[in-house]
């Protein structure tokens, strides 16, 4: 069965400095895997290369062995894997619908010339993404800001906004980089829950985090990075058991 | 058709000369974006005002060169430590597109302020010199051309005694180098960029003053200058002040080697071609180092 | 949502119908003035696309104005076609230009884009003064003919006042198209956060190009009215001032909100000339304006109001 994410030797270089030093590892639809590691040992690298907001010096990446490397960030996006950053981001000045209006506008079959003139075929994709948004918002509990310019919400709240627009278009794949770093507890547990969900009805995630309770409870697998390569990977008991893992953390060799 | 030698060595001095003159601009211009990471649409004005402050020194100054030279220098100084602590610094950093609004803005205030107060007619300037001047063979240089390029040359001498052997100049290279190491060693970043505007527009206000008794003075002078200016930082590299120096030099001789030959149409043209090709083959300047930012 | 919309089409008829009245009660001077006051609506309504919602400082607007005026008044004058046709070839020339310079300079970064497009102007500016044999030089292309409608000589400056009446209503209602469909909304969301447009699968350079290639058959358009108004097109129609106006319409009326940069057009082309400043001192008051507005009002007055909304609006929200 050919994976739905392959990665293979990736490597990339800061002046001198080796970032990302060979990394390999694969993915199956409807898992839920975790990338962990200390701070600086590639994690966000991987993922920016993955997604193509930055380029590889060396490796092979593909989905459902088509190979992604030569693609823009925004084709790689369109082949259906979304990603939030690390650094959260939305549409600060547009509103909680049209931010995830916004991130569903390249996945429907409506061309420049139905925006432009508002055909019928346009409308009908409006108020389906529309329906979609409704959905996403009652379940990230933010209802009442529905139309309200997204600037107004909290840390954590933007976290969610950033979340729920990367699911807008149903994507293949998920790649949440630290969803759930200044959130509040409760709101983890909640967020846990409904990715849990998510998955249930079929969606697939690649998950990097600190809260190691959040990685512990939520994935099927887990990745360990550190120095820029791939320390280990197994369940979430066998890493929890793991030595080398605790050492990486903590920084004492033996 | 056969080149003259003695032709051929006019147009490279007269070149050089207006190389110089945009070597200063340049520099001052290349200085301020290295620095505060900004464009100064005021730029071509500062080279105005020391121009207008040329023109009424020296007839008070009974046409004493040094002197009134002295006095515009002040005022340039002046005129850049009131447009630093009234304007620029209350600009927050990576704010690019507003930095060009306001300089814009303040451009328009002293360009237009100074055509409703002196006219758009050029005024003609005299100094003691008069006409006189030295001879090389055949070919005769006015005083005020040699004094304004040995200023020039000082002027550049200078700079780089700042820059290389003064503590506040390495620190103005550190930023324009690295901004946040630099700021995490302890530069005061407010200093540094009071400083670099300051030395800009002196620069700038030499090049005004030097121009004076050579060129027509009037409020539009600076402008055009100041568009060739961009194409020069453009050529040498965004923030690279010695590419700027050098593309300035460059295109004063090569403007007047084209303009000597060609039609007048290709020596205006001719630094906005150099800079269209510079921007295609090779977008961070002749001397620019690989650009690290892609906002 | 309904009746903001309702209020915003009821404004536009009262306007126009307000605007349709205006020659019958005032004379040519001020109708004059009405005129340039549309025709520099235009532009900077196509400038708020590029700059406001695009979030490129394009000082490429300029020049497209001057080959707009240079392209229709050769079009009727050398070849001898109808002034329609050149407002046409101005639009599509334009069009391509803009593709032409603007591809390569969004390959570059934005620092980048406003020198190229501010030395395309430049180049426009020394093309129309230098090159004698196709623009005549600085003497221009005086004497104008009033164009034709079916027949009938648009001589008046009335007829030309209806023209250019016509011609604002088409643009905005093209403009105000654009920038409440999609396009618009992805062209201000890329202008906010571009990496995560990238993300959600935008390719930014085809919005970015269509909004400089539109804005720049706009400006074409509008200056080809301008200078058949005039009866004259001659380098100066390249003056730096005109685009220093434009942005500080745009500022002034708030960066990407459609309706403010309209208003602010309207009222700034026709202010000074109604107070009767000189041209000195209107641009001296200007640059001041714009030092001050961008220092302390950075969003416009719309963005000002908008922010005190939304302030409200968190108010409200916090309180429920």
């Amino acid at each position: 069965m050919i994976p739905l994410l392959s990665v293979t030797g990736l490597a990339k270089s800061y002046q001198g400095v080796r970032a990302v030093d060979g990394v390999s590892f694969e993915m199956h639809a409807n898992e839920i895997v975790g990338i962990i590691g200390p701070n600086g040992s590639g994690k966000s690298t991987t993922v920016d290369c993955i997604t193509g907001f930055q380029t590889a010096d060396a490796g092979d990446v593909r989905m459902e062995g088509a190979p992604l490397q030569a693609l823009a960030a925004w084709q790689i996006a369109r082949a259906g894997l979304m990603r939030t950053f690390q650094t959260v981001r939305v549409y600060e000045q547009l509103t909680l619908e049209e931010n995830l209006l916004a991130a569903m506008a390249q996945f429907d079959a409506t061309n420049w010339l139905d925006a432009l003139f508002r055909t019928p075929r346009l409308r009908a994709a409006d108020s389906s993404a529309r329906a979609r948004a409704r959905t996403l918002i009652n379940m990230a509990g933010l209802t009442r800001y529905h139309d309200a310019p997204v600037g107004i919400l909290s840390y954590g709240q933007k976290k969610l906004v950033a979340l729920i627009s990367a699911l807008m278009p149903k994507p293949r794949l998920v790649i949440l980089d630290e969803p759930v770093a200044g959130v509040n507890p409760t709101r983890i547990r909640e967020i846990e829950a409904a990715l849990r969900l998510l998955r249930d009805e079929g969606e697939t995630f690649l998950i990097i985090e600190h809260n190691m309770d959040f990685i512990m409870n939520l994935c099927d697998r887990v990745i360990v990075f550190d120095q820029g390569r791939k320390l280990t990977e197994g369940t979430p008991a066998a890493v929890h058991a793991d030595a080398r893992v605790l050492e990486a953390y903590l920084g004492v060799r033996p | 058709m056969p080149v003259d030698a003695t032709y051929l060595l006019q147009l490279t001095l007269n070149g050089l000369m207006l190389g110089l003159i945009y070597a200063l601009i340049a520099a001052g211009l290349a200085l301020v974006f290295g620095v505060l990471e900004i464009i100064n649409f005021a730029h071509g004005e500062l080279l105005m005002v020391g121009a207008y402050v040329m023109a009424f020194a020296l007839p008070a100054l009974g046409g004493q060169y040094i002197p009134a030279m002295a006095v515009a220098l002040l005022a340039s100084a002046l005129l850049g430590f009131v447009l630093y602590h009234g304007f620029l610094a209350r600009l927050r950093d990576k704010d690019f597109e507003r930095s060009i609004l306001v300089t814009m803005g303040i451009s328009m205030v002293l360009l237009y302020g100074c055509q409703y107060l002196f006219s758009a007619t050029p005024k003609m300037v005299n100094t003691e010199f008069g006409f006189a001047g030295i001879a090389v063979g055949s070919i005769k240089i006015t005083w005020t051309r040699v004094i304004a390029a040995g200023l020039a040359i000082m002027a550049f001498a200078f700079l780089w005694f700042i820059l290389f052997r003064t503590q506040f100049g390495r620190a103005m290279r550190a930023v324009s180098i690295n901004r946040e190491a630099a700021l995490m060693v302890g530069v005061r970043p407010q200093s540094v960029a009071r400083n670099a505007v300051v030395i800009a527009t002196v620069l700038c206000g030499l090049a005004g003053a030097a121009l004076a008794p050579i060129h027509l003075v009037q409020p539009i002078m600076g402008q055009f200058l100041l568009f060739k200016a961009f194409a020069l930082i453009i050529i040498g590299g965004l923030g690279s002040m010695s590419g700027a120096i050098f593309a300035g030099l460059a295109l004063g001789i090569l403007e007047s080697w084209i303009g000597g030959f060609f039609d007048i149409i290709w020596q205006e043209v001719a630094g906005f071609i150099v800079m269209m090709a510079v921007l295609l083959v090779r977008p961070q300047g002749l001397f620019g180092q690989a650009a690290v930012r892609t906002g | 949502m309904g009746r903001s919309k309702q209020l915003e089409a009821a404004g536009v008829v009262i306007a126009v119908a307000l605007l349709i009245f205006l020659p019958r009660v005032s004379s040519d001077y001020v109708v004059g003035i009405a005129i340039t006051a549309f025709t520099f609506t235009v532009a900077a309504a196509a400038l708020n696309l590029v700059y406001g919602y695009g979030g490129l400082l394009s000082f490429a607007q300029l020049a497209f104005w001057g080959i707009g005026g240079y392209c229709t008044a050769l079009w009727v004058m050398d070849a001898g076609g109808s002034f329609w046709t050149g407002l046409a070839l101005a639009a599509g020339l334009n069009a391509v230009l803009a593709i032409a310079v603007g591809w390569p300079a969004l390959r570059l970064h934005r620092d980048s884009f406003v020198i190229v497009t501010l030395a395309f102007s430049l180049l426009t500016f020394l093309v129309a003064r230098d090159w004698v044999g196709l623009t005549r030089g600085p003497l221009g292309l005086p004497g104008l003919p009033a164009p034709t409608l079916f027949g009938t000589k648009l001589a008046s400056t009335q007829s030309i006042y209806y023209l250019s009446l016509a011609f604002l209503v088409a643009s905005l209602g093209v403009l105000y198209a654009i920038v409440t469909s999609r396009i618009g909304r992805t062209l201000l969301a890329l202008k906010q956060n571009q990496p995560l447009g990238l993300a959600h699968g935008v390719s930014p350079t085809p919005y970015k190009l269509f909004a400089f290639a539109v804005s720049a058959a706009l400006t074409g358009m509008a200056g080809g009215i301008q200078v058949f108004y005039l009866k004259i097109v001659d380098p100066s129609i390249l003056d730096f001032y005109y685009i220093q106006a434009w942005l500080i319409m745009v500022i002034i009326g708030g960066a990407g909100t459609f309706w403010g940069v309209v208003i602010a057009g309207l009222v700034m082309a026709a202010l000074p000339e109604v107070l009767r400043f000189s041209n000195e001192l209107r641009m001296v008051i200007y640059g001041a304006i714009l030092v001050v507005a961008v220092l302390a009002l950075p969003q416009g007055i719309a963005g000002w109001l908008r922010e005190r909304r939304i302030a409200r609006l968190r108010a409200t929200i916090e309180r429920a």
